[in-house]
């Protein structure tokens, strides 16, 4: 039962993302307040309990799964844009490169070489 | 004989076709992916969500009766996504080392992200509503829908835009990582996820735990800011509302 009550733990986390963003009106998914929360909470113990692990590690493997249903929306949207959706996808594709190239390029030039200090 | 449309309203009384379907097809596109030994420009999802597609349109299953029942799954996205608090307090101490490099490249970075994508869309005379719907194209789908409805976006456009940014910016990482002669998994990880949101993370946990949880990291304070400022940005600007 160990998955099953890291699970409830999971949950649990949620709602309290959940309860948190009613008082606060945070523009924040509750899924995320839940993941920090759980960060603090597993620094302050200092460990993983076995059953969130039993519970986390299943869960972060299906991850891809679970955004599929999305996912496959766009393809039922793709007759309602005609015409537009050369400018949107040369805004997507050259938009995530250049800001890609800009993410490792800052990184680098702030971290540099952390092994040859 | 016309039993073909009772048949599959009976199957899709309960959510269990749709469910049955998305594994179906989440684990066939997963094999698939193997046989072709990996490609970094056609990750697992992509071929998954191909076929599903395929699927629904071959048995004639609209999108909108599909997702009712996929709501089953997608239900476990709150949970997963809390559950990323484990690997990202597993390396707890690695991203502390960082906390100042990273903190100072996350908001020009994040801010770059939406700015670029923008820019480009705009100089090709794109609408306000289709600007409003792509500028949190880098941000995990939960929170950007919200911002997407905030800002007067569509969110059907934005989820497409959401896919096709984290499914190119896999084979982008790569790209840039061997031209600028990076290797360090924390920087590869931190870049997926902050680019790349959900799906970057996927391909950051494929590489190594510590690039997942870097990824996990990026994708999270990209969220938080992203959700934080794009609202305030738009407004200064003028737009939409």
């Amino acid at each position: 039962m160990p998955a099953l009550s890291g699970f409830l733990w999971l949950i649990s986390y949620w709602l309290i993302g959940e309860v948190v963003i009613h008082f606060t009106a945070l523009p924040i998914s509750s899924g995320v307040i839940g993941m920090l929360l759980l960060c603090a909470t597993l620094a302050v113990r200092g460990r993983v309990p076995n059953n969130i692990a039993a519970a986390a590690q299943p869960l972060i493997a299906l991850l891809a799964m679970l955004i599929m249903p999305g996912v496959v929306g766009v393809f039922f949207i793709i007759g309602e844009l005609a015409g537009q959706w050369t400018a949107i996808l040369i805004a997507l594709l050259l938009g995530t490169l250049l800001s890609v190239v800009t993410t490792l390029w800052l990184l680098k030039r702030l971290i540099g070489q952390p092994n040859v200090r | 004989m016309s039993a073909d449309t009772p048949l599959l309203s009976l199957l899709t009384t309960t959510p269990l076709f749709a469910v049955g379907l998305t594994l179906a097809a989440y684990l066939l596109g997963s094999a698939l992916f193997q046989r072709l030994r990996r490609p970094s420009w056609l990750p697992a999802i992509l071929i998954a969500a191909l076929l599903l597609a395929g699927a629904l349109a071959l048995i004639g299953l609209p999108y909108t009766d599909y997702q009712q029942g996929a709501k089953w799954l997608t239900v476990l996205l709150g949970p997963a996504t809390v559950a990323l608090g484990m690997p990202l307090y597993q390396q707890l101490p690695r991203i502390v080392e960082l906390w100042r490099p990273l903190a100072i490249c996350l908001p020009i970075a994040a801010t770059l992200a939406a700015c670029y994508s923008l820019a480009i869309a705009w100089l090709l005379g794109s609408s306000d509503t289709i600007l409003a719907s792509i500028a949190a194209k880098s941000v995990t789908a939960p929170i950007a829908i919200g911002i997407t409805e905030q800002l007067g976006g569509t969110t059907a456009l934005l989820l497409g835009a959401l896919l096709v940014t984290g499914v190119i910016t896999i084979p982008c990482v790569s790209l840039a990582a061997r031209w600028l002669h990076i290797d360090d998994e924390r920087l590869i990880g931190f870049a997926l996820g902050l680019n790349g949101h959900a799906i970057g993370t996927v391909r950051a946990f494929e590489i190594s735990p510590t690039a997942g949880a870097f990824a996990s990291l990026g994708m999270s304070l990209t969220g938080i800011f992203t959700a934080v400022l794009l609202p305030l940005a738009w407004r200064l600007v003028g737009m939409g509302g």
